[in-house]
């Protein structure tokens, strides 16, 4: 079907993206921040591989190394600029006796996102040293063997959620200016490849004219200056948006714009109870309970002709699908008056809503079910409903209120904050300055794998094609992979090859 | 269980004919070759090599070892093929050095590592070689013959497979010849059609009879193979007497032609004997020609997939007009107008099995004992059958020895390379070998095939002569002396531009630099560097190209190693074939179980390529195959297994070991 097709593609990149960029035999470092995302007090950033004390000594001066095992108050500076970042505790873990069983190293600082990436990019300028892959750390730790058995159920279930976040993260990212700038370097950098894969396979026998090496020579050139651009500007570029990603969706008409006024205390949206009046996403930034929330309001979900509508529906597809939380709004008084005919209308109202295509059990932990309007309920049907859902366990957590009255209102703000916390103290629900530090160093690869190319161009192509694989794989990294045959599917649209 | 015996016949060969036309209706060997094309011979020549008393079945002797397309061996990516088949001890390379009468390097100016070594045959010159190797080599038998089903029984339960083959029913004569293993080399033969303009007729070659229909029979309903159809073509022969050849542009052949063989001691052909050959261009009234004909094509009009890469004219008239094509013949083109056709170009379409139901010994999963090779897997061209016999050849003569099974690794060959896309990805068109599809491809360059293939041949494998064996050895040791030799020259740039004044060594290198390092230039070679240091590199000169190569290569394939030993490791935690993912009891997704189920991937690196697996599935594999004793995975694959066989054999549920690097 056409779903699990879905899901089998998306699973395939993370999975390569997970499994191939991280070596079994790992002797490189790898370094992240291993604490949560969110107003937090201390970051924990930690470092793992032969590289550690390199980076302990490089960050923190060659004198006086810390006990084993033991914190140790020192200043934190970036070993190129000597800028001090920040005072904090640092922690020297030799392998074996360490969590990965390899040497490794610890930086507590302050939680701010200034200080953060300036570590993380300290550490990343350092040789050796490169941004961990998603369960990276945990992954060393199990082929160390300092892994238990039962801890290997759990730590299957982490690196599930691992790309789970990853790929949300990678979608939302992919829909911005800066996925648009990646997949265009690296549609060129294909191409580049193909051209030279072309003249080398085929280039003999064939009509494949020298001049295909001069194109890719200037393209090249070109790719090369506009990367050394952004990795000097890199900064400046598009915000990445920080903060848990709500997305409150449903039918037209059950009260999601009533839902975001509630929670907003202010009208951000329109409300009429005429159904399709949202029809564009209405976004608002919130601090629910502490943490930092960023509330989509989408238009109401259903078949329409109007051309405009069709498009918001479009749309509020697209951000469910990106959804860290997926507020699910159904009008109550359509629910049936038998209970037990309840779940099935749910589960129906669920399908309709939710993605498909990454499986509808995960799509189900990702999402709170609001069944709004129960002030138009009779009260004991209100009663009999709520004890029904607080004990049905088939279903998400929902949660029975009326937008009208705010009646409710207390008992979905108990069940939003539990979920937000736990994923919030998700380090991995997506860090903006590690996903940055990422991207530069797989960046900066690709960047010195061009020059490769230049190097070899006019000595040994197969190494100068060498360069240009390199160069597309550290892109890759970024915007997912390219395979052997999409090359040769290059080769054969664009040339004429016969014998 | 068959067991086994030796046949007790003449060795003589004059008359095949009489022993398959012998009194008894049940003979038996250890591994039979169902076809003489270029898998089948080396199928054959291999497995004897191995070991296994060996019968050959082709149709007509005459026709082994026959170029039936263009008289062309070796090429870009191709070449790499035939190196890799020589260093395994295959008939090819060394058959190509006989019978080439034109030798050229292609690629010169693009790097060793993309070197294609191609030549021009004689065709009746290779036959001649095969068939002279084929009949004098000890344990090999050739009759001539068709084969008519595949004798199918139950499997041996302690094995992967839903069937066992056990042997073929021969068409003519209904007798039976029982086998431990049997390879299938039937090219283009399994339900094949010829084209030529409207007609079409059954057959897989051109003059030579149809066969096969009881063949495909077995395969697709006894033991259930999903195959597909594709086509192919070969051109129209013409007479060299009716050709204009002033109107054509002259190729002249290398002035030292390269030998493919790492044993030859040059080509068979003289240097300055060689042939040339002439390239012509189409015209645009070809192309009109094809387009007003086009009706009359019955092979180009239907949608049986060909391959991209060697597009037929009519095919590449149709997706890039107004472009000059080379072709062979249309009187259309003014070196040709007074052509003479001596055979007519054709069309073949035939059946193939889909190569993801081999393992990568080549040994079909369902069908215990039965290997393919060559066409038959989709694939096209001499070099990849040629490839794909050597390693059925082996696998098959290993099986009936009871030797446990070998893969390739694709960080290792071309041939790696080959089978792993095969039965790892499938095809969707005849699949043809390019240089590009090899991501180590600077490692596995056509110089150092002898290094990578010819030592494990003889150690680990057991398909390489000692003869081979021994000159590998010489070269190997040669080669690590004299670039040891190398490293320990040392001198500062100022004093390298002194000794070799003629290379620009640059004077921004700080500090000392070694002669492997100054080797590196462009315009140093070895014989320079012999000739500064002539005590010390004198006796390397043999050496002097090879050596280049090392050096230049040398930084780079120490970066790819890691990532080659990653990939090996991978492939070193082998899956158990019998397994019953469905039940098996580790957190498996139900879509990942049926995934596994389906694909069955051989080790945890195939299994971590495979679209839809997740990383959590495979960290609960690999947990599963670090974690579980072997005794108690091969006690989940039947209910009732027999105590007795399970503390060796348990090893054989593993299909292939890789071979050491």
């Amino acid at each position: 079907t056409a779903a699990s097709a879905r899901t089998q593609f998306s699973g395939a990149r993370a999975s390569h993206r997970l499994w191939s960029s991280a070596p079994l035999c790992a002797t490189d470092t790898i370094f992240a921040l291993s604490s949560g995302q969110g107003k937090c007090g201390v970051a924990v950033v930690r470092v793992s591989g032969p590289a550690s004390a390199l980076a302990l000594r490089g960050l923190t001066g060659p004198d006086r190394p810390p006990a084993p095992r033991t914190a140790a108050l020192r200043s934190i500076f970036h070993p190129q600029s000597k800028e001090i970042l920040d005072r904090g505790l640092v922690f020297w873990f030799p392998g074996p006796h360490s969590f990965t069983g390899e040497d490794s190293a610890e930086f507590h600082v302050h939680g701010g996102p200034a200080v953060v990436s300036g570590v993380l990019d300290a550490l990343g300028s350092l040789p050796g040293l490169r941004p961990a892959e998603a369960g990276e750390f945990t992954r060393r730790a199990f082929h160390a063997g300092k892994l238990g058995l039962t801890e290997v159920e759990g730590l299957g279930d982490l690196i599930h959620a691992e790309t789970e976040a990853q790929r949300r993260q990678a979608l939302r990212q992919m829909a911005g200016d800066l996925a648009q700038l990646y997949r265009d370097w690296s549609q060129r950098l294909t191409q580049c490849l193909a051209h030279v894969e072309a003249f080398i396979d085929f280039g003999e026998d064939d009509l494949i004219e020298d001049g295909v090496l001069d194109q890719v020579d200037n393209s090249v050139a070109q790719l090369q200056t506009e990367i050394t651009c952004h990795l000097h500007d890199g900064r400046k570029g598009e915000r990445l948006r920080s903060g848990v990603q709500v997305v409150i969706a449903g039918e037209t008409n059950a009260g999601k714009s009533s839902l975001l006024n509630l929670l907003c205390r202010r009208p951000a949206a329109i409300v009429s109870p005429i159904a399709g009046t949202t029809r564009d996403v209405v976004e608002t930034c919130l601090d629910i309970g502490g943490f930092p929330v960023l509330l989509s309001d989408t238009a109401g979900l259903r078949e329409t002709a109007d051309a405009v509508e069709q498009e918001g529906v479009r749309r509020a597809r697209e951000k469910v699908e990106q959804a860290d939380l997926t507020l699910v709004v159904v009008d109550a008084t359509q629910l049936p008056t038998d209970p037990l005919q309840v779940p099935v209308f749910l589960g129906a109202h669920l399908l309709a809503v939710l993605p498909h295509g990454v499986g509808l059990e995960e799509s189900l932990r990702h999402c709170i079910l609001v069944l709004n309007k129960s002030d138009l309920l009779p009260v004991e049907q209100v009663e009999k409903t709520q004890t029904f859902l607080n004990k049905n366990p088939g279903l998400p957590p929902a949660s029975l209120l009326s937008c009208h009255t705010s009646h409710g209102l207390e008992n979905f703000m108990t069940s939003l904050q539990s979920r937000l916390s736990s994923l919030c103290g998700d380090p991995l629900a997506g860090t903006p300055s590690l996903t940055q530090a990422r991207h530069r160093a797989h960046l900066h690869e690709c960047f010195q794998a061009l020059g490769q190319y230049q190097q070899y161009r006019d000595v040994d192509l197969a190494l100068a094609a060498e360069g240009v694989r390199l160069a597309l794989t550290g892109l890759g990294r970024i915007t997912g992979k390219v395979g052997a045959e999409e090359i040769l599917d290059i080769i054969f649209r664009d040339f004429c090859i016969g014998k | 269980m068959l067991a086994r015996r030796v046949l007790n016949r003449p060795r003589s060969l004059a008359s095949p004919s009489s022993w398959a036309a012998s009194a008894r209706t049940v003979t038996a060997c250890d591994v039979i070759v169902v076809g003489g094309g270029h898998a089948g011979t080396e199928a054959a020549a291999a497995a004897t090599r191995v070991g296994a008393e060996t019968l050959l079945v082709t149709q007509k002797i005459q026709t082994i070892g026959a170029l039936s397309c263009n008289p062309s061996l070796g090429g870009v990516g191709k070449g790499q093929l035939v190196r890799e088949v020589d260093a395994l001890d295959g008939l090819m390379g060394r058959a190509g050095d006989w019978a080439g009468v034109h030798f050229s390097i292609l690629n010169r100016s693009k790097g060793p590592a993309v070197w294609g070594p191609r030549a021009q045959l004689d065709r009746p010159r290779y036959r001649q070689f095969i068939q002279a190797e084929l009949l004098s080599m000890p344990r090999l038998t050739v009759v001539e013959g068709s084969v008519e089903e595949l004798l199918v029984s139950e499997p041996d339960p302690e094995k992967p497979g839903k069937h066992r083959v056990t042997g073929v029913r021969m068409a003519d004569t209904g007798r039976i010849i029982l086998a431990r293993s049997v390879v299938l080399t039937t090219g283009t033969f399994l339900s094949g059609s010829l084209f030529m303009g409207q007609t079409t007729s059954p057959g897989g070659r051109m003059g030579d009879p149809p066969s096969g229909s009881g063949l495909s029979r077995s395969l697709k309903e006894v033991l259930g193979l999903r195959l597909g159809r594709l086509r192919t073509g070969t051109p129209p022969r013409i007479f060299k007497r009716s050709v204009d050849l002033s109107l054509a542009q002259l190729q002249l052949p290398d002035q030292r032609p390269t030998p493919f063989s790492f044993i030859s001691n040059g080509t068979h052909c003289k240097p300055e004997e060689q042939l040339p050959c002439y390239l012509i261009n189409t015209t645009p009234g070809v192309e009109r020609v094809v387009r007003e004909s086009l009706h009359l094509n019955s092979h180009i009009q239907q949608d049986t997939r060909g391959p991209r890469y060697c597009p037929s004219i009519e095919s590449r008239v149709l997706r890039f007009p107004g472009r000059q094509h080379q072709v062979r013949l249309l009187r259309e083109i003014p070196a040709l107008r007074k052509a003479e056709i001596q055979a007519p170009g054709y069309g073949v379409q035939y059946d193939f099995v889909c190569p993801t139901q081999l393992f990568p010994s080549l040994e079909v999963r369902s069908a215990q004992g039965l290997f393919l090779a060559g066409q038959i897997n989709g694939t096209t061209g001499y070099e990849e059958a040629a490839a794909q016999g050597v390693w059925a050849g082996v696998s098959a003569g290993r099986r009936a020895l009871s030797l446990p099974p070998l893969s390739l690794s694709r960080t290792q060959s071309y041939i790696g390379v080959l089978i792993d896309d095969l039965v790892g990805r499938g095809i969707t068109e005849p699949y043809r070998m390019f240089t590009s599809r090899a991501e180590f491809r600077t490692s596995l360059r056509p110089d150092n095939a002898d290094l990578r293939l010819t030592l494990k041949g003889y150690c680990d494998i057991g398909c390489v002569s000692p003869r081979r064996y021994e000159e590998a050895v010489r070269m190997k040791a040669g080669l690590s002396e004299a670039l040891s030799a190398l490293q320990d020259i040392t001198l500062s740039p100022t004093r390298w531009r002194e000794k070799l004044p003629q290379a620009a060594v640059s004077a921004n290198k700080s500090g000392i630099m070694s002669a492997e390092e100054v080797l590196q230039y462009k315009d140093v070679s070895f014989e320079m560097l012999a000739s500064a240091f002539p005590d010390v590199l004198g006796p390397y000169v043999e050496f002097a190209e090879r050596l280049k190569i090392e050096a230049m290569y040398r930084p780079h394939c120490e970066k790819q190693r890691r990532e080659i030993e990653r990939i090996l490791q991978e492939e070193s935690l082998s899956l158990p074939q019998d397994v019953d993912y469905l039940s098996l009891p580790v957190s498996l997704s139900q879509e990942v179980r049926e995934l596994l189920d389906r694909v069955r991937p051989a080790t945890l690196g195939a299994a971590s390529r495979l679209p839809g697996m997740t990383p959590a599935a495979i960290l609960h594999l690999l947990n599963y195959i670090t974690r579980t004793p072997q005794r108690d995975r091969s006690a989940e694959r039947s209910s009732t297994p027999d105590p007795q066989n399970l503390s060796d054999e348990s090893r054989d549920s593993f299909p292939c070991v890789p071979v050491s690097q």
